[in-house]
């Protein structure tokens, strides 16, 4: 087996750190502080503007209502210097999916007017729906930064409306955009490469509107950053986002000396690969040694015949959201610098780090998997920095029709509840860690949509785990089909396993996907397809938290509350908490 | 006469202008009874209550009673299956690291929600009848055990059809006689049910405070013999009369910047300017608005505590930055300034409470910019030794002097206000170079330069009393009331006459309310449709006025579209693909006969003498001057103080200040 390890702090060591150390030095010389405050939080302003316009002026549902998209500033060597906090999974491989580009066209043959594309999960990327585009931009004829963004497309053609549950290889999950460098005039706009991904994909009007909204939000970025440049001197915008790379680094590391040095184990399991039964475990071994961090995956099972093998970009960046929401305080800014004293190692061929062409749809699940085994054993040394588990899966629901006027393509990712924490109880029905994605208000379903209707939506009683702090609560979402040949295609996970209670706490409520036809239950399997009928009633309902510490240990106040707002029954609260009701 | 009175955190401000003049008063606010330092404010006047022909009332009762959750107990109803909208939100988090997340509270608990049988479909079609009799039977007696004093009503697509909505509020005010019942589609009728569940719940939750605060006042202000017109400032920036706003509580939550920006506009309009920025830096936070054509923008996208509200207010951008906003290093060496704040209490260190943390007053008095003697009329004792202490540290850690630590504080203030200020201009597709800058609150004059240039602002107009402007905002502000229409239809040929005939549906309504809250006949009315690109989710707002809407042509309204979708988003300037309507409001303002003047006040001290003061490095030698010293053909050159009782505005080196024909006074480059 071929080790991977990637320094995910972008370059080659040696030659590169001290570059960097003199580049720093000199950029601290050329800077005040109070310009130094001022352009990087610009920076951070205009990676804010361009991720929520993209998100404003797109047309699917995934992307302006979901909001499963994320944009981010380079600087001329491509390293994140600020990002749009939206999507922590699209966030922590941005630079490696950026560089991916620069191996087939290097950086220094770009021209006004280019831009790079990348959805290849073999070749730096994530899924294929995910599709990054990088716009150069420059002033005065230099090359400054780099704007980029990325989009979920809904459909990008595959085997299968908005998935294929059941794709053997990468090949029939869509179509493929290998990194490569294009020119906006010429191949988009109408062009040839604009009417290739139309022709591929199932609803071009709304994926390729996507595409456009992506390129205008790059447009923004661009216009901004030309902005700060001629307003206080490209070298001093390039002295800024040096430093304000090194403030996140110098601030995380000194987080990082103030934790014992030692390696820890965790692991955590995806419930099955979709075919057999058998657990897919990720394990991590975490070592923390002065100022640094790297997490080894080796012990990791190999890859599988279905679409569970998480990309590197994708293993890099779970692994790095487990490490962000654990160890530094919130106000760290995420960029490359935060990245420099992390590494992050993976054996070839395994769950999370596969072979082409290991199909690769569902590789959010188990990079939550590596977000869990990094978190379970950070918990070994910062118990009091660290959540029990949580629903911590991506419920992926398409619910798709083929009628007279084309597609109707409704696909929505969900949540559950929060593992527990070492302060706060878990937060009830929302979107997990690694993602960040709203749902889709009934109401507009209602208005988009036919072929089936949102009959209820609900946080689930009892579903959080016990503890000190309980698990927060799961939710459902019901269907009610309205129409023959409505095509149903999922993956979930934490089926067969629970989410895990933390230091005592208890496991959380598992997920379960039920069809109800005619009186019987049809219990979708994880990963699964079906076809639904008219009068089906389709309901998921995910999973709840870990309790965090003995329950015994729990506030009395809290577990009237939980009673009386419906939280817990009262049965449940008496069994696990010894509750009475003395009213 | 007509009085405005103003109640904010610290200060309880009171305007009068009168046949005899204007009056100006301050007085400290009583936070647990706003109404008392109303009322304290009134006999510090000296004024006879008797002598007020209008008075209008601006209070952060609604919004304290949000942030404090001091509402009275709400239930919330809603479709079956759907009990747990205000519990589930949007599933998305606000910070995304952080693995112990809490979602925002909904004032209304899981335990104070229902559901009821009923279901309206997109297009408005009932495919559930309400089922009255479960009304009656089941959900009457659980509401009435609950004993809530107030109801919201949001049913699923309630925004096309509300008629389920008001059948069920008849039922419920009839059983429940005593509970005020709010419903959604009165609120706004716009899709989401989330957020028109909160904003409705918003509503319901200050309705009872609301009404009882007027119904207080009012009896005080009678019983004190008061005749005149009662009236309370909304958040869009107009005032209703006080017994119309008892049934229009949301438009209160927010109100108190909305003054400040209309004081702002009509003060600085009469000089003709109809471009503004506004910057209000008070002791907390700092708010900003933009004005075009002398109209302020409107959002619908604003939240309180994380609680979206969707209704048309100003599109006031507030950041945590002001007087009392806190100078630190963080732990990665970057200088920051707020948005922590000493507050009032123990405040600045230079008031001598025990603050011992440099705060940007303290950064002012090091500057000589703010000067102690002069702080706050010469009402407070400062002391500028404390200020040099707290601040001391912050200028060993960079190596600098102590004033220029002071500069940088000050300056990267201005970088925070800058930003904020470029989320609602160029984020909106607006070029503040196009615009004047115009300051007040305590602090804003004396930042505003610096801010201008930062913008590339030539500009700067600073309306007389400038502490006190939103006192005069109120009684300047015109009668104002919004009705909102969601009514998707393609923007094709029949743009235009879609759009003439909502105006014509709408325009109805609004005169019946306008009518029912006694506004008079004289209105101006302005319509606003929120239109996209068929395909996207959220709209651009373009205006037509009542005049434009007879001759608009189909290919006038899409390329009006077209353009404000260029300037926000940078594409989409083409009006060839298809486009729709999805939403409308018509905004009502019945406009005052008469503008209240307001001047600079005779009572001023006639100060002038030599300073010094430090700014871009260095010390300078300067001016100070009261502003009601001014004369019309005085020029003042920077650096210089121009200081009047409420607010001291500073002219750096390369400004000149000049002083208008209504007492504005203006600022521009040398």
């Amino acid at each position: 087996m071929q080790e991977r390890t990637a320094k995910v702090g972008a370059k080659p060591k040696s030659r590169t750190m001290t570059g960097k150390a003199r580049a720093g030095s000199k950029s601290l010389a050329l800077l005040d502080p109070v310009d130094y405050a001022v352009i990087s939080q610009a920076l951070i302003a205009v990676a804010r503007e361009m991720g929520t316009k993209l998100i404003r002026s797109s047309y699917s549902n995934i992307v302006r209502e979901a909001q499963d998209a994320s944009a981010a500033l380079f600087d001329p060597a491509g390293n994140v210097v600020a990002q749009a906090e939206l999507i922590p999974m699209h966030l922590g491989s941005m630079s490696e999916i950026f560089r991916a580009c620069t191996e087939v066209t290097p950086i220094s043959e770009l021209r006004p007017g280019d831009f790079y594309i990348n959805n290849d999960p073999y070749g730096g990327g994530q899924h294929l729906q995910d599709v990054f585009i990088f716009t150069p931009i420059f002033h005065e004829g230099a090359l400054v930064a780099f704007a980029g963004t990325v989009a979920h497309h809904l459909d990008l053609g595959g085997g299968n409306p908005g998935m294929t549950p059941d794709a053997v290889d990468v090949h029939a999950e869509g179509i493929i955009i290998p990194p490569s460098r294009y020119v906006y005039e010429r191949d988009w706009n109408g062009g040839t490469l604009e009417r290739l991904i139309a022709a591929n994909v199932r609803v071009p009007s709304q994926t390729i509107g996507d595409f456009y909204a992506q390129f205008a939000a790059n447009a923004i970025g661009t216009a901004r950053m030309i902005e700060l440049c001629a307003r206080y001197g490209t070298a001093t915008v390039s002295a800024a986002m040096t430093e304000l790379m090194a403030y996140s680094e110098r601030r995380f590391r000194a987080a990082l000396s103030a934790i014992p040095d030692g390696t820890w184990h965790g692991e955590d399991a995806v419930d099955d690969d979709g075919i057999g039964d058998t657990p897919l475990t990720v394990k991590a071994a975490v070592t923390k040694k002065g100022d640094t961090v790297s997490v080894d995956f080796s012990g990791t099972v190999p890859q599988v015949g279905r679409n569970l093998n998480c990309p590197w970009a994708s293993t890099v960046s779970a692994t790095l959201a487990a490490i962000k929401g654990a160890l530094t305080s919130p106000d760290i800014p995420f960029n490359e610098g935060f990245k420099r004293p992390i590494t992050v190692t993976a054996p070839k061929g395994t769950l999370v780090n596969p072979n082409y062409p290991a199909p690769v749809r569902a590789r959010l699940l188990p990079a939550y998997r590596c977000f869990n085994a990094t978190l379970k054993a950070l918990a070994q040394v910062v118990p009091d920095k660290v959540t029990a588990g949580g629903n911590d899966s991506t419920h992926a629901l398409a619910i798709s029709h083929l009628g007279e006027r084309g597609y109707r393509v409704y696909l929505e990712i969900y949540g559950g509840g929060f593992g527990g924490g070492p302060r706060l109880d878990g937060c009830d029905a929302v979107d997990s860690p690694l993602s960040n994605c709203t749902n889709t208000p009934v109401e507009a379903t209602d208005m988009d949509f036919d072929h089936f209707r949102i009959v209820g939506y609900g946080l689930l009683p009892d579903t959080g785990g016990a503890g000190r702090q309980r698990g927060g609560l799961g939710f459902y979402r019901r269907f009610l089909i309205l129409k023959d040949g409505t095509n149903f295609a999922t993956y979930t996970d934490r089926m067969r396993l629970s989410p895990y209670g933390l230091l005592g706490g208890a496991d959380g409520s598992r997920t379960r996907i039920e069809i109800e036809r005619d009186g019987k239950i049809i219990r979708s399997r994880s990963k699964d397809r079906l076809d639904l009928k008219t009068g089906d009633v389709l309901t998921l309902y995910t999973s709840g938290g870990g309790g965090y510490g003995a329950a015994e240990a729990r506030d009395p106040r809290l577990i009237a509350r939980d009673v009386a707002q419906g939280y817990v029954t009262a049965e449940s609260a008496q069994r696990d908490y010894g509750w009475t009701d003395k009213t | 006469m007509r009085v405005g009175i103003e109640v904010g955190g610290t200060f309880t401000d009171l305007v009068a202008i009168g046949p005899d003049g204007i009056v100006v008063t301050k007085v400290p606010s009583v936070p647990k009874a706003p109404d008392e330092g109303a009322f304290n404010a009134l006999v510090a006047s000296g004024i006879p209550i008797g002598s007020i022909d209008d008075l209008a009332h601006g209070s952060t009762v609604a919004t304290n009673a949000v942030l404090e959750r001091k509402g009275f107990p709400t239930a919330f109803v809603t479709t079956k299956g759907f009990r747990d909208i205000l519990a589930l939100q949007r599933h998305g988090r606000a910070q995304i690291y952080d693995l112990e997340y809490q979602k925002p509270v909904p004032v209304v608990t899981r335990a104070g929600s229902f559901e009821v049988a009923e279901r309206m479909l997109a297009d408005g079609t009932v495919l559930d009848a309400l089922d009255e009799g479960d009304v009656v039977a089941r959900l009457v007696p659980a509401l009435r055990e609950g004993r809530f004093e107030a109801i919201a009503i949001c049913l699923l697509n309630a925004y096309v059809n509300p008629a389920h909505e008001r059948r069920l509020a008849e039922l419920l005010s009839a059983a429940l006689p005593d509970v005020h019942v709010t419903i959604s589609s009165d609120i706004t009728r716009e899709f989401r049910e989330f957020e028109r569940a909160s904003t409705t719940t918003l509503s319901a939750y200050v309705q009872p405070v609301i009404d009882r605060y007027i119904a207080r006042f009012r009896d005080r202000l009678s019983s004190a013999g008061f005749q005149g017109r009662f009236s309370v400032m909304q958040s869009n920036g107009g005032r209703l009369p006080a017994e119309a706003m008892r049934a229009n509580a949301i438009n209160a939550l927010l109100s108190g910047p909305a003054a400040g920006v209309m004081g702002a506009v009509r003060q600085t309009g009469r000089s003709g300017y109809q471009n503004l920025v506004t910057l209000d830096i008070g002791g907390t936070s700092t708010d900003v608005c933009v004005v075009t054509g002398g109209s302020p923008q409107l959002t619908q996208e604003f939240s309180l505590d994380g609680l979206p509200i969707r209704i048309p207010l100003l599109d006031i951008n507030t950041i945590g930055a002001g007087g009392g906003s806190i100078i630190w290093v963080d732990d990665g060496g970057m200088l920051r300034v707020g948005p922590h704040s000493a507050g009032a209490d123990p405040g600045p260190a230079c008031y001598g409470r025990g603050g011992s943390l440099p705060t940007l007053t303290d950064a002012h008095v090091i500057r000589g910019t703010v000067r102690p003697e002069a702080f706050l009329g010469g009402r407070m004792q400062i002391d500028a030794v404390a200020s040099a202490r707290a601040l001391q540290p912050i200028a060993d850690r960079f190596g600098m002097s102590l004033e220029a630590a002071a500069d940088s504080a000050v300056a990267l203030a201005n970088a925070n206000i800058v930003r904020a200020i470029q989320l609602i201009s160029t984020e909106r597709g607006h070029d503040p170079r196009d615009y004047v800058l115009v300051p007040y609150g305590g602090a804003g004059p004396l930042h505003a330069a610096q801010v201008a240039g930062e913008l590339g602002i030539a500009t700067i107009v600073v309306p007389p009393s400038a502490g006190i402007i939103s006192a005069y905002g109120l009684i300047a502000s015109d009668f104002v009331l919004f009705e909102s229409l969601t009514r998707r239809a393609p923007a094709d040929a029949s743009a235009a006459d879609t759009l003439r005939d909502v105006f014509a549906t709408m325009r109805e309504r609004a005169l019946a309310r306008a009518e029912e809250a006694g506004l008079g006949k004289k209105v101006e009315l302005k319509l606003t449709a929120e239109m996209r690109f068929v395909g996207q989710a959220f709209e651009v707002p373009v205006t037509f006025e009542e005049r434009e809407i007879r001759r608009m042509t189909a290919d006038g309204v899409r390329k009006r579209f077209a353009d404000a979708h260029h300037r926000v988003f940078f594409f989409g300037g083409e009006a060839d693909k298809p486009i729709e309507f999805v939403s409308f409001r018509l905004g009502l303002a019945a406009p005052l006969k008469e503008l209240p003047l307001l001047a600079e006040t005779a009572t001023q001290t006639k100060t002038e003498a030599a300073i010094r003061l430090h700014d871009d490095k260095q010390w300078h030698e300067g001016r100070l001057r009261s502003r009601a010293s001014m004369k019309q053909r005085d020029r003042v050159r920077g650096p210089a103080l121009l200081e009047d009782p409420t607010s001291t505005l500073y002219v750096p080196p390369g400004w000149i200040a000049r002083r208008d024909a209504n007492d504005n006074t203006v600022l521009e480059r040398a």
